[in-house]
């Protein structure tokens, strides 16, 4: 890898972007690269936007905060508006195709811009809960930081208690990881 | 013997917060006493989650002006003790910190930064800077190491216990809500594998022996009755300060040597600047950075001789000028143009710093 990868993902509170966040970045350490990942929200409980940085890369990292990203995600109305600013045109963005009413939000400045159907998915193809490991297979997809196997692996490491006890929720949670990366195929 | 909480050194990925805990077992702490507040909750919760297994105390508490004084509390008591806090925890923290001043007890506070004034947000700024160096009735005589990675959180949390014991001063580590979330990697360590001895603690009160008999009596004061007292105790704890200060100073410098434009900065901000050199370097533009790493002292006469070299001085934080009052007081006499690049409350990047630079050029 030449460069820092930047990755923003951004949904509701609720949505699981923090810990799919994690779970990249913590995949990424464990292939030997550096990573930081910051976690961004407000005051609220629960609700609002939430914003994960996320940075790998093969040195040390800078600061923790990044002017544009290499790749956007943003997964609701308010996130694709809060979002835009990290879009420059060396960005990819994408959006989940249920979201309403952004059309006159979308970047126009981004290297290309895609609605995946992420959310649609996982509600009728596997479960409203690997919504976000969709969104984390896409995300891997899109910018080859890690190879598919590094990324179960760091799933197993952080749901294998719960794989244990049922071992259909591992088929589920890596079918979802590689129904992500062929929603993103055409970009790859 | 409980057996050691890190065996040797080990690379780790985690969060800031958790960086403290481990830092504070490593250096052998007997007890945290403290209060939530965002961001560094998780200092706590990962102390009280790892301490029992090694013996260690923990104390939750009614509100930061306890958890201050109780910290000073269980130190007079001679253990090894800090507690941790942000932004208007760290103000209701100030009195029980300029007890420790006066009578000098070595205190260890953890501060992650915040956005201020009042709750603002919970996610970053360096609007703490005045305050946890100054913060207060008194003479900031204080020791505030302002730290920018995990390593160096882990480095300083353990160096700031040895820091206050030695001199006897109350000690900070000032990092920032960026660093208290963030996750990255670093080596975590037994502090004795690489020869770092802790500084042994001593009760201050309760000691053996019957009092100017055996041994000489403690007396701890931090009330007077007249004008002229009061100015020389004051006097002889500035002067402690003022001569123990060139050995507790630290910096840090990049391409100063040659450097016509030099940014300066502090605590996560140096990271940008370095990057920036880096770049700036790369397109033959003679930019350098010079970092203090203690805030409080400052190392004012290598700043000022590096600032005395360059053609134009940047000062870049996420404050809306506390670095510069602290900069500007230590390099007072030079005729070097200053620029300010002030972003209270807001985080800042390299890219950022790069056009600044260019852009003035």
């Amino acid at each position: 890898m030449a460069k820092t990868v930047k990755l923003a993902l951004a949904g509701e509170g609720g949505q699981g972007v923090q810990s799919v966040a994690g779970i990249i970045v913590e995949a990424a350490y464990n292939e030997g690269m550096e990573a930081l990942y910051i976690p961004n929200f407000g005051v609220e409980q629960r609700g609002g936007v939430s914003v994960a940085y996320c940075q790998i890369s093969d040195e040390q990292i800078g600061s923790p905060k990044f002017v544009y990203a290499d790749l956007v995600i943003a997964l609701s109305d308010r996130a694709v508006r809060r979002t835009q600013q990290y879009v420059n045109k060396n960005t990819v963005f994408i959006y989940d195709s249920s979201i309403e009413g952004v059309e006159k939000d979308l970047p126009a400045n981004a290297k290309k811009v895609l609605a995946i159907p992420a959310l649609d998915t996982a509600k009728k193809e596997l479960h409203p809960r690997v919504f976000n490991v969709i969104i984390m297979g896409a995300a891997i997809a899109v910018t080859k930081i890690i190879e598919v196997e590094a990324a179960k692996k760091a799933l197993e490491k952080k749901l294998g208690y719960k794989f244990e006890q049922d071992p259909k929720l591992r088929e589920l949670n890596f079918k979802a990881l590689e129904r992500g990366a062929e929603l993103v195929k055409d970009l790859v | 013997m409980t057996e050691k909480p890190i065996q040797g050194e080990k690379r780790v990925f985690m969060t800031g917060n958790e960086v403290v805990a481990w830092a504070a077992l490593a250096a052998d702490v007997d007890i945290m006493y403290g209060y939530p507040i965002t961001p560094q909750n998780e200092v706590m919760h990962y102390w009280t989650r790892l301490s029992p297994k090694y013996g260690r105390g923990f104390l939750q508490t009614e509100d930061e002006i306890s958890a201050g004084f109780t910290t000073c509390g269980g130190v007079l008591s001679g253990k090894r003790a800090f507690t941790a806090t942000a932004g208007p925890g760290n103000m209701l923290m100030q009195e029980s910190m300029t007890m420790a001043e006066m009578m000098r007890i070595p205190t260890v506070l953890v501060v992650q930064q915040r956005g201020g004034p009042s709750t603002a947000t919970v996610i970053y700024s360096q609007q703490e800077v005045t305050m946890t160096c100054f913060g207060g009735n008194g003479e900031g005589l204080r020791i505030v190491y302002s730290t920018s990675t995990h390593q160096e959180l882990f480095d300083y949390t353990i160096k700031s216990f040895n820091t206050a014991w030695k001199y006897r001063f109350p000690t900070f580590v000032l990092g920032d809500g960026y660093q208290a979330k963030m996750r990255e990697s670093l080596y975590i360590y037994d502090p004795a594998a690489k020869g770092i001895v802790m500084e042994k603690t001593v009760p201050y009160l309760g000691q053996e022996g019957t009092p100017g008999v055996d041994r000489e009596p403690q007396h701890l004061r931090n009330t007077y009755n007249t004008e002229e007292e009061l100015n020389e105790q004051v006097n002889n704890l500035v002067a402690e300060y003022e001569k123990i200060a060139p050995e507790v100073i630290e910096y840090q410098t990049f391409n100063t040597d040659d450097a016509d434009i030099v940014i300066i900065a502090h605590g996560v901000v140096t990271r940008a600047a370095q990057a920036a050199v880096k770049e700036l370097r790369k397109q033959g533009v003679k930019a350098g950075h010079f970092r203090p790493v203690t805030l409080r002292p400052i190392a004012a006469k290598e700043l000022k001789a590096v600032a005395g070299k360059a053609k134009k001085i940047i000062i870049a934080e996420s404050a809306q000028g506390q670095l510069e009052k602290l900069v500007k007081d230590a390099i007072y006499g030079i005729a070097t143009p200053l620029e300010n690049y002030f972003r209270p409350g807001q985080g800042i990047t390299s890219e950022e710093l790069v056009d600044l630079v260019k852009k003035g050029m």
